[in-house]
């Protein structure tokens, strides 16, 4: 027996939401960062599903685009990570906070 | 890999397409090199301009090359490619001269600077060739990674860095929503590929795809500052160095409308549009909110920088006018040939106004109306350059910001969207009320601040600042010699 790959959309559907949520409501930037990775891997995990109901569909070969596209994101997602957390010692180092309550100086 | 995969591959059409992407890649790895190697740290700003001629050499080529697709389907090769690339090449160029001696403290960092500058060029290229949704992804991580280190450049300074941090934020989350979307697309059509999803013709109005586009062009949404993503750009335009700035709001805006032309299938051999048609009102809708949004922002503002900035949300908006157009237009590539012009306008008009406001800033500080008054006395020069760059901005004839504007607003008449292009110019008009602020701050009125010696000249930024003006009135003056070339 095997998991149907709506099920599968559903719950991508569901961690894009919890991340893009968090995003929005959490002021700290290190949990902000995780919130991202979330929604990251709500779309690779659509990937993988995608092409499997692809594969499913056509059945004559495997549709590997999707999880080429997951590799992808795999390795550019490392990318932002290190960049992103060398931003937030940067930015430690100027304020001593990670908070993002702290960091408006520049406004209207 | 087979051999005979390898030699389809890499045709010498193949690799002439992918010149100026090769080149700027191989002169990033050299300008880094010598940044390691004893005794080479002079051949820094040789190797960087030799890696923009050679890109620019690889883009002139491109014109007379056969239009196609290559590397299994994922880079498509057009003339208009070329143009865009030129732009690209001239936004970083701009940018790299007027950063010469900006830096103080991190000016021994310049090599990664530039290292940084052209692997940011190198990801504009791929987004605009780009022909899946793949290459498009590599594309923009290339370019927006490097820019959010750039932007954070000046890391001693809590302005900069937070400037960074914003963007990468908002970056970053702009790519995961580019990226559910484009899983969302794949899911329903079955493919990454742009060309072969134009032809898909009702799947792609299913709900499970629109959802997927809208997300796509959200992201696009956020990269070319559009309304409601572009809270975040005075911002961030304010906190980073303004050399970087320069670049962000002529080079990455441009790599942003080159692929929504290519989702508009202006830059594809089949032509049709990806996008739905139902979305043209509301794309035109947005472009006036955001012509809006940036004027009335910028009206307010008294900081020269920040109005800048909203400006550019401004042009943004009108620039978009013209890929609302794109689905009625009755000329085939009349969205293209109008954003080529008013991208190639704007790179030396916003470029030069950011280069100069860059170079006054290393002198005194912060720009202002305020310690504008008086300027035209002071250096009557750097005056009248200043007045070139706003009043092309405003798109005051005869100079190249009004044929820009002129272009896209005919392509929204050609559309049918008459009531837009009205709203369009009216805004224009109001645009010109902060335009001519800075002009008669600096020739009508006072001094009021005491000024040191005043700014002392620099060839580099001096000659970046003449040729950009001087460019600014031949577009206006020779239009139709870039237009006849375009297309």
């Amino acid at each position: 027996m095997s998991v149907p790959p709506s099920h599968i959309f559903l719950l991508a559907a569901l961690l894009f939401a919890i991340g893009a949520a968090g995003f929005f409501l959490r002021r700290n930037v290190i949990v902000v960062l995780m919130c991202i990775e979330l929604m990251l891997n709500a779309a690779n995990l659509t990937f993988l599903a995608a092409s499997r109901m692809h594969t499913l569909a056509h059945g004559a070969r495997p549709d590997l685009q999707g999880p080429i596209f997951a590799i992808f994101v795999i390795v550019i997602a490392a990318v932002e990570a290190a960049v992103g957390l060398a931003l937030v010692i940067a930015l430690y180092r100027n304020k001593q906070t990670v908070s993002l309550d702290d960091v408006a100086d520049l406004k209207d | 890999m087979s051999p005979q995969l390898l030699q389809q591959l890499f045709t010498a059409d193949a690799l002439w397409a992918l010149a100026p992407l090769i080149a700027l890649c191989l002169g990033a790895m050299l300008v880094l090199l010598s940044d390691i190697l004893p005794g080479t740290a002079g051949l820094r700003r040789p190797l960087f301009l030799l890696t923009i001629a050679a890109a620019a050499y690889g883009a002139v080529h491109g014109f007379g090359a056969p239009e196609g697709t290559y590397m299994m389907g994922s880079f498509h090769h057009s003339h208009a490619l070329s143009a865009w690339t030129v732009i690209f090449l001239l936004s970083g160029l701009i940018a790299f001269e007027f950063g010469q001696r900006y830096y103080k403290e991190e000016a021994r960092f310049l090599a990664e600077h530039d290292v940084l500058m052209l692997t940011s060029l190198a990801g504009m290229v791929m987004m605009a060739g780009a022909a899946d949704l793949l290459a498009f992804f590599i594309g923009l991580e290339t370019l927006s990674v490097p820019l959010y280190t750039l932007a954070g450049f000046r890391r001693a300074r809590s302005d900069s860095v937070e400037a960074g941090l914003k963007y990468f934020m908002l970056g970053a989350f702009a790519a995961a929503m580019f990226l559910y979307g484009a899983a969302l697309v794949y899911a329903a059509t079955g493919t990454i590929s742009i060309e072969d999803m134009s032809g898909m013709g009702s799947t792609l109005t299913e709900p499970l795809a629109l959802a997927g586009f809208a997300l796509i062009v959200g992201s696009l949404f956020f990269k070319i500052s559009v309304f409601p993503f572009h809270l975040w750009v005075p911002d961030v335009y304010q906190g980073a160095p303004t050399p970087v700035t320069a670049f962000m709001a002529t080079g990455t805006k441009a790599a942003g409308f080159a692929f929504l032309l290519t989702l508009m299938g202006q830059n594809l051999a089949s032509g049709k549009p990806v996008l739905p048609e139902s979305a043209a009102w509301i794309v035109g809708w947005i472009a006036v909110i955001t012509m809006a949004a940036g004027n009335l922002g910028a009206l307010v503002q008294t900081d020269l920088k920040r109005m800048l900035a909203y400006s550019g949300v401004a042009h943004a908006g009108t620039m978009l006018l013209a890929i609302a157009a794109g689905w009625h237009d009755t000329e085939p590539h009349g969205a293209q040939t109008a954003l080529l012009f008013y991208m190639a306008a704007y790179v030396f008009t916003a470029g030069g106004a950011f280069g100069l406001l860059a170079w006054m800033e290393s002198e005194g500080g912060e720009v202002t109306i305020e310690s504008l008054k008086g300027l035209s006395a002071r250096r009557p020069m750097l005056a009248a350059a200043m007045a070139v760059f706003m009043l092309s901005l405003g798109g005051i004839p005869p100079l190249g910001g009004f044929w820009g504007k002129y272009l896209v607003f005919s392509c929204a008449v050609r559309a049918d969207m008459i009531p837009l292009a009205v709203i369009g110019v009216l805004m224009s008009v109001i645009a010109l009320g902060y335009y001519l602020k800075v002009i008669v701050a600096m020739y009508m009125q006072p001094q009021t601040q005491s000024h040191s010696a005043g700014i002392s000249p620099r060839l580099a930024a001096a000659v970046a600042t003449g040729v950009c003006a001087l460019v600014v009135v031949a577009l206006g003056m020779l239009p139709s010699w870039v237009l006849e070339r375009l297309g």
